[in-house]
C-alpha cells in the first residue's frame, strides 16, 4: 500500500510542484536507509522534468500568497478560454497549403514576440562562463547574440561547457493545460537569418508523457553563411535527427511533427569568442514534392555500423 | 565462472581477517563514513608536464616510453592522463595518435569469455577510458579508420562497449563530415592570410560572379603601412559604384567578425543606404465604383508601375553592400588603401564620392578598430590560459 501511495505520488509530482512537501521525505529512500549494501542508482525513473535545474520560477512562498496569485491568474485564463471557445465555434482552419508558401511562426516585430523565448546559457546554472542575449535589433530583426566560453568550471564534477540557447516557451492552452504544435501538413523548415559563420543547431523539442520522452529532441545543424548577407535555410523535417539528453539515439524514427512541444537553436561549438545570429523569421513550408519520411535507416544494419536496432 | 570463483575466495577471505578494511569494502554509503586512502596515480601528471617541447613526436615518445616497462600497469592511469594532455601538445586531432593511445591496451586479454562478461562489461574501467578516448575524437571531429575497429575488437571482442560506439561513431560522422555548404580545409590554416581569402570567398559565395582580388599596399605610394588587402566585388557590384548619386555619401563598416570552425577573421564592408523599395500600387479587384471598359474607353496613357529593374543580392533591405574585405593589420589606414585600390580597379566614381568611416553599423555589433590590436588580444589569451592541474 505503502508503495502504491508513493508512486502514485510520484507520478502528482510531474505535472504539478507538491502542495504539502511530503515527497522528498517519502520518495527518497537514500534518507530512510542511510546504509546499504549497494551502491544507490537513481535509473528507474526520474522524479523531475527539468532534472534538477531551477528555474526561478517560484515567486510566492507562502500558501496564502500562493492562493492570491492563483486566483489572479485564474481571471487571465478564463478569458484565455473564452477565446479559445470562440476560435473553435468560428472554426477558421487553413484549407489548403499552396507549395513555396511560407507559414511564418515566429517573427520579432515588437518587444512582446520576445516574450514567447527563453534564453539561457551555461553560466545561469554555475557551469560555465558563457552569456547571451536575445534582443531586437534597430531593424526589427531578432538579435541572438552573445560570448560563447567552453572554459569547464573547477568544480570537479562538470566535464564540458560553453553552450547557449534560445528556446520558445511551451505551449500551452488555457488553465496551464500542456498543448501542442501542428506541424503536420508541413515538409520543411524555413528560416531567413544572417549568421556569423558558425554552425548552430536547431532543436524541435517533442516532449512525450513519460520520464523516457520527457527530453525527446530532434536536431539538425544550421550552417550560416557568414557576412552582411541574408541567407534563407530551407531544411526538410525528415533530415532531423533523434536524440535524446545530448545522445543521438540508435532507433532513429519521423518526427511527429502534430505534437510539437518546443523550438530552439542551440550554439556551442567550441569556438571560444562572440557570436551573432539575426533571425528575420522562423516558418515553414509544403513542398509536394517531398515524399521522405526520414532520412536515415530504420532497419537494423548488419554489420560495420549501429543503427535502428 | 573462474571470476565467480575468485570472487567468492574474496568473500571469505574477508569474512575470516574481520578487519576494519574488509567492513569498508562490504557497504556502501551515501555518507562519508570511513576515510577513503587517497588514490596514487601510477604516471603522475608531472611527466607529461615536464616535457621541453610539447610536439607529436614527443608525445609519442611519452607512449613508447611506457609501453617498454617490463611490469606494466595502471593502463587506464595512464590513458586518462594521456588524453587530458592532447590538447597541449597539439595531437587532438591526429587519427595516429589515437590509435598508438589504443594500442597502449594489451590485445586479448580484456576480451570477454561468455555472455554474461559481455553484457555486463568486462574491465569496465578499461572499457569506459576507450570510450572516453572515442569521445575526445568525436569532439574534435576525426573520423577513425577501419584499422581502429580491428584494434577494439581485439581488445575487446566484438560486443565491446567500445567497439559499438565505433561502429555509431562511424554510421553518424561522415554523414556530417562534408555536409556543410561552405567547407573549410581540414585541418584549417592557421595563417590570418589563408584565413582572410577564406573568409572573403566565402562571403562573396553569395554572387558567382565576385572576383577576390589581393592587393599589397606597397604597391601604393602614399600608403604607410607594408600589409595584405583581401577584397571581394562582383561586377553587379561595380555597376551599383558607377550608377551612385554622388551626394549620397558611402560608408566603410566594421569590423565584423565571421567565424571559419574555430578561428575567427574581422571584415570589413562598403555599404551605402539601401535603394528605394519597388512601389506596388495595391489594386483593389473587387472595387467596381470605377468600372473601366477596354472596349469603350480611351486607353489609360498612365504608365505601368508594374515592371521595375529586379535588385540584385546586394541591395538589401537594410542597406546596399558595395565591397568587402579583410586587412592584415585591420587599420583606418589599410582600408583607406583598399579605397584607392577599388579607385584603380574598376571604380573611378569612388573619387567623387564621400566615403566615412562609421563605429556602428545597422547590420550587428560592430568591434571598434582599437580592440582589434594584435598585442592586446595576446595577452588576453594568455590570461585566460589556465594549465592543467
Amino acid at each position: 500500500m505503502q508503495h502504491i501511495k508513493t508512486f502514485t505520488l510520484v507520478l502528482l509530482r510531474n505535472r504539478w510542484k507538491d502542495p504539502f512537501g511530503v515527497c522528498p521525505a517519502l520518495t527518497d529512500w537514500t534518507r530512510r536507509r542511510s546504509v546499504h549494501t549497494s551502491s544507490t542508482t537513481f535509473e528507474f525513473h526520474e522524479y523531475d522534468k527539468r532534472s534538477g535545474y531551477d528555474t526561478g520560477f517560484e515567486i510566492a512562498d507562502t500558501r496564502i500568497e500562493r492562493i492570491r496569485l492563483g486566483l489572479k491568474q485564474l481571471k487571465k485564463e478564463i478569458k484565455l478560454w473564452k477565446k479559445e471557445m470562440q476560435e473553435t465555434l468560428i472554426s477558421d482552419p487553413i484549407l489548403d497549403y499552396r507549395a513555396g508558401e511560407i507559414d511564418v511562426f515566429w517573427r520579432f516585430y515588437e518587444e512582446s514576440s520576445l516574450d514567447h523565448w527563453i534564453v539561457t546559457s551555461d553560466s545561469d546554472h554555475a557551469e560555465g562562463f558563457s552569456k547571451c542575449d536575445l534582443q531586437i535589433s534597430h531593424q526589427g530583426y531578432g538579435l541572438f547574440h552573445g560570448n560563447l566560453c567552453s572554459r569547464v568550471p573547477k568544480d570537479g564534477r562538470i566535464q564540458n561547457s560553453g553552450y547557449c540557447n534560445m528556446m520558445t516557451k511551451r505551449v500551452l492552452k488555457s488553465f496551464q493545460r500542456d498543448s501542442f504544435l501542428d506541424w503536420s501538413p508541413y515538409t520543411h523548415l524555413n528560416l531567413r537569418l544572417r549568421g556569423d559563420g558558425r554552425s548552430y543547431l536547431i532543436n524541435i523539442h517533442v516532449s512525450g508523457q513519460f520520464d523516457i520522452m520527457w527530453n525527446d529532441v530532434f536536431t539538425f545543424v544550421l550552417y550560416t553563411r557568414g557576412g552582411p548577407y541574408w541567407q534563407t535555410t530551407r531544411i526538410p523535417f525528415s533530415k532531423f535527427f533523434f536524440a535524446s539528453k545530448g545522445r543521438i539515439q540508435d532507433k532513429q524514427a519521423p518526427m511527429p511533427l502534430y505534437r510539437i512541444t518546443n523550438f530552439g537553436i542551440t550554439v556551442s561549438d567550441k569556438a571560444d569568442g562572440p557570436f551573432q545570429l539575426e533571425i528575420d523569421y522562423i516558418g515553414a513550408e509544403f513542398d509536394p514534392t517531398h515524399h521522405e519520411e526520414t532520412a536515415y535507416e530504420m532497419y537494423e544494419v548488419q554489420q560495420n555500423y549501429i543503427i535502428g536496432t | 565462472m573462474n571470476n565467480v570463483i575468485r570472487m567468492c575466495r574474496g568473500f571469505v577471505i574477508c569474512l575470516n581477517r574481520q578487519s576494519v578494511k574488509s567492513v569498508q569494502r562490504e557497504f556502501h554509503s551515501t555518507d562519508p563514513r570511513f576515510d577513503q586512502p587517497p588514490k596514487v596515480d601510477v604516471v603522475s601528471v608531472d611527466s607529461f608536464n615536464n616535457v621541453k617541447d610539447k610536439n607529436k613526436k614527443t608525445y609519442l615518445d611519452m607512449l613508447r616510453v611506457y609501453q617498454m616497462e617490463k611490469y606494466r600497469s595502471g593502463h587506464v592511469e595512464f590513458i586518462n592522463t594521456a588524453i587530458k594532455h592532447m590538447d597541449e601538445f597539439g595531437v587532438n586531432e591526429d587519427l595516429e595518435t589515437y590509435k598508438r593511445l589504443i594500442q597502449v591496451l594489451p590485445a586479448g586479454k580484456f576480451v570477454p569469455q561468455n555472455y554474461i562478461q559481455s553484457e555486463f562489461m568486462h574491465y569496465p574501467k578499461h572499457q569506459q577510458c576507450i570510450i572516453d578516448l572515442l569521445q575526445k575524437m568525436e569532439d574534435n571531429g576525426v573520423i577513425p579508420d577501419w584499422e581502429v575497429e580491428d584494434m577494439l575488437v581485439k581488445r575487446f571482442g566484438t560486443r565491446g562497449f567500445p567497439v559499438r560506439r565505433y561502429w555509431r561513431m562511424m554510421y553518424w560522422m561522415p554523414k556530417f563530415n562534408n555536409l556543410s555548404p561552405w567547407p573549410i580545409p581540414k585541418p584549417a590554416p592557421n595563417d590570418p592570410y589563408e584565413l582572410a581569402l577564406l573568409a572573403i570567398k566565402r562571403i562573396s559565395s553569395i554572387d558567382i560572379e565576385s572576383e577576390i582580388k589581393v592587393y599589397k599596399t606597397k604597391q601604393l605610394e602614399e600608403s604607410i603601412e607594408d600589409t595584405w588587402i583581401v577584397s571581394g566585388q562582383s561586377p553587379d557590384q561595380k555597376n551599383l559604384v558607377a550608377n551612385h548619386p554622388e551626394n549620397v555619401p558611402i560608408y566603410i563598416e566594421g569590423g565584423f567578425r565571421i567565424w571559419l570552425r574555430k578561428q575567427s577573421i574581422i571584415y570589413f564592408i562598403l555599404r551605402t543606404e539601401p535603394s528605394p523599395a519597388i512601389q506596388n500600387e495595391e489594386e483593389d479587384e473587387d472595387d467596381v465604383s470605377n468600372f473601366r471598359v477596354p472596349f469603350f474607353d480611351q486607353p489609360n496613357r498612365k504608365t505601368s508601375n508594374k515592371i521595375a529593374k529586379n535588385k540584385t543580392v546586394h541591395e538589401q533591405e537594410d542597406g546596399t553592400i558595395l565591397a568587402v574585405a579583410a586587412t592584415g593589420t585591420s587599420s583606418k589606414n589599410s582600408l583607406l588603401s583598399w579605397i584607392r585600390f577599388l579607385e584603380k580597379d574598376g571604380n573611378p566614381r569612388l573619387s567623387h564620392i564621400p566615403i566615412l568611416f562609421t563605429s556602428k553599423s545597422p547590420l550587428g555589433n560592430v568591434e571598434p578598430l582599437s580592440e582589434l590590436d594584435e598585442s592586446k588580444k595576446e595577452v588576453e589569451q594568455s590570461k585566460q590560459k589556465v594549465p592543467i592541474e
